[in-house]
This record gives structure tokens, sequence and C-alpha cells, in this order.
């Protein structure tokens, strides 16, 4: 004979994502790192950022080039002599807490002590996904059209720190860059934003002093 | 968005679960997906379906629960329902219905939980 039965499971497949983040953040709190999430469309600066950061930060800094096009990215970061995880994602739409501990087993966390993450080049699916940093960061540019905040409210929500880049351009794309800015504010009021163009290297001091600032407050 | 690896991961799970339970087939899947997750109901459906043929799974009906957005108020302390707006879903604006603020910790609503599946198995007493 059979029967019907039914079975509880409630399982949350985000929270298990969660708790692997928390994890992957006690890893890095053990060996005292600090990381940070990069977010944003491809092609906003995720990568020329970090490449900057490299170059004219103190810290001893390790990367997870984490977008889709993660070997091309990940060549980038090695030609600054750091060490550098990438990640293949496939088709993926977004890093997960269980590929970024993945990576973590294979970065020397001893001698880092800022990790820069690069997620995938997009503004919805990341939101989903806590990966275990200490800092989330967006980066987006004004060649996306100055309704991309109001485009993507949840991701802005979230942010720690929001980066607005290629202020150099914004005249020639016709994007208003007061637009951007007072969009994140209505959207999450706290929040730090920064106006950059990495081009001319403006605003990258600013970027420096708040990651710095946020290290010093852990 | 990511439709696809959340559809797999909840097949994953309730196999899992099937087989702990050693049913012999499974009726029926109840999931709850909170709207604020950036995942659509209707396609996580049909790619359910897709990747559910030649397992235990294949035949099961699949209830979506949609979960709505609660949350804490930073600013007046109103702890509940948010009021959201939007024209679809992965635009959602999330707000205090109580004073408009948008600046809230947002605490239902990004779920993605894999809450019972009813099964058939046989009757060990019978
Ligand atoms: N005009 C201008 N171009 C920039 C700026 N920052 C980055 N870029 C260019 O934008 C393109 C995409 O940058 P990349 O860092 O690869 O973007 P990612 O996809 O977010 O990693 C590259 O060609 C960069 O040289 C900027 O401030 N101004
Ligand atoms: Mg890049
Ligand atoms: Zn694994
Ligand atoms: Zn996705
Ligand atoms: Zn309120």
């Amino acid at each position: 004979m059979h029967k019907i039965a039914d079975v509880e499971i409630q399982h949350d497949i985000m929270v298990a994502n969660r708790k692997l983040a928390r994890q992957n953040q006690r890893i890095m709190d053990q060996k005292e790192v600090f990381s940070v999430d990069v977010l944003g469309a491809i092609g906003s600066g995720k990568t020329s950022l970090i490449e900057k950061l490299i170059d004219h930060m103190d810290q001893k800094i390790g990367v997870i080039a984490g977008d889709v096009i993660s070997k091309y990215d990940a060549g980038r970061f090695e030609s600054h002599n750091v060490p550098v995880v990438g990640l293949n994602t496939g088709k993926e739409c977004h890093l997960d807490a269980h590929l970024v501990e993945h990576a973590l087993h294979d970065l020397p966390l001893e001698e880092i002590d800022l990790l820069f993450i690069e997620n995938v080049g997009n503004l919805i699916c990341p939101v989903d996904f806590d990966l275990g940093s200490h800092l989330r960061m967006v980066v987006i540019s004004v060649s996306e059209g100055d309704d991309t905040v109001e485009k993507h409210p949840l991701i802005f929500q979230d942010a720690d720190l929001v980066v607005i880049n290629k202020v150099d351009i914004a005249d020639a794309v016709g994007a208003s860059v007061e637009k951007m800015v007072d969009d994140v504010k209505q959207l999450n009021p706290d929040v730090q934003v920064i106006l950059s163009s990495l081009k001319l290297g403006k605003g990258l001091d600013e970027i420096i002093t708040a990651i710095e600032s946020y290290i010093g407050k852990k | 968005m990511h439709e696809l690896s959340m559809a797999q991961a909840i097949v994953d799970t309730v196999l899992d679960a099937a087989k702990k339970n050693d049913a012999q087939e499974i009726l029926e899947v109840t999931v709850e997906v909170g709207k604020l997750t950036m995942l659509n109901p209707e396609q996580l459906k049909f790619l359910m379906d897709i990747i559910t043929e030649d397992t235990l799974l294949e035949n099961a009906e699949l209830i979506i629960e949609e979960i709505a957005v609660e949350i804490k108020c930073s600013s007046c302390d109103f702890k509940g329902k948010a009021s959201t707006e939007g024209s679809d879903h992965y635009l959602t604006i999330v707000k205090c219905p109580e004073c408009g603020e948008r600046n809230v910790e947002i605490t239902k609503g990004r779920e993605c939980n894999v809450k019972n599946i009813r099964i058939e198995k046989v009757d060990e007493d019978a």
C-alpha cells in the first residue's frame, strides 16, 4: 500500500547563501583581511578602479576577478603584481558565496590586507547574493545613462559606497550627474557618493579615504 | 535573472528530502519566493518543468507562494508590511507606509524557501 505524506523542508536557498557568506567573513576576519565587493554594470570602470587602487593604496592587496570575462580582467590585475584568482562564472549572472569560498582557499590570505572582489557586471542579480564582504561598493558611470540609478533601486539601497565614474564625458553623453546623485540619496540618504573620472585621476583620493575609514571602523 | 541556478538548487533540495523520506513519487512542492528577489515565478516554474524531466519530480505540481515585503523603518520605528511601488518587480522601490522614508531595513521579501513537499511512499503499517 501507498500513503501520502507531507514533509516539512523549510530550506531557504537565499539563507544558505547568507550563511556561507558569514562563514567567508569569518575566514577573512581570522586572517585580518578586509574585503570590498565591487559591483556595477559592464564597462562602468570596476577593473580600472581596482587597478588604480592597487597602485595608490599602501595596503597589501589581493583580487578575486569574478566578471564573466574574468580571464581578461585577471590578466590586467596580475600585471600589477598582486595575487589574483579568476573565477569562472560561465554564463552565471552573479557571484555567490560558494564561489568566493573557493577563491578564498586559492589566495595567500596571510599576505593580503585588502581584498577586492570584482563582481559580474550586472546591477540586478548580485543583489540576491551576499558574498561576505565587509563593504559593498557600487561603481556606475555616466555612460549608462542618468536613469540607471532609478532603474536599479535595490542595489543602491544595499550599497555602502557609491562611485559615479566617467564624469569627464557626462556632457558628451548628455547625462546629468546631479540627477544621479539625487537619485542615490533618495534611495539611501546616508550613503557616501563620490564622483570620479579615473581617466583624469579625479575622485581617487576620496575613494581611498572612504575605504580606509571603513577599514578603520571595523 | 538566475532562475535556472535557483531552479536547480530547489530541485536538489527537494530530491534530497524525498530520498531521505523514501518517497516513491513527489506530488507537490511548495516554494516561497520573496517579492524582492530577482526571480520571476513564471520563469522559475517553466525551468523547473524542464529540468525535472525523468526525475521523481516529473509529475509534481509546483506551488509558488509570493512573500510580501516587510520592513523596519529607520526613522519612525514602523515594523510591518512595506509600501512598494514600481512598474515591475526588478524596479520595486520600498518605502515606509507611515512616514514615506526609503531608508528602511528589509526584514522579509528576499527568500527563496523550499517550504514543504507532498510525497507518496510505501505504507509500512499497511
Ligand atoms: N572616459 C572615461 N573612460 C573610462 C573611465 N574609467 C574607465 N574608463 C574606460 O571604460 C572602459 C571600461 O572600463 P573597465 O574598467 O574595463 O570596466 P569594468 O567592465 O567595469 O571592469 C575602459 O575602456 C576604460 O578605459 C573614466 O573615468 N572616463
Ligand atoms: Mg572588469
Ligand atoms: Zn564547492
Ligand atoms: Zn541572476
Ligand atoms: Zn517610517
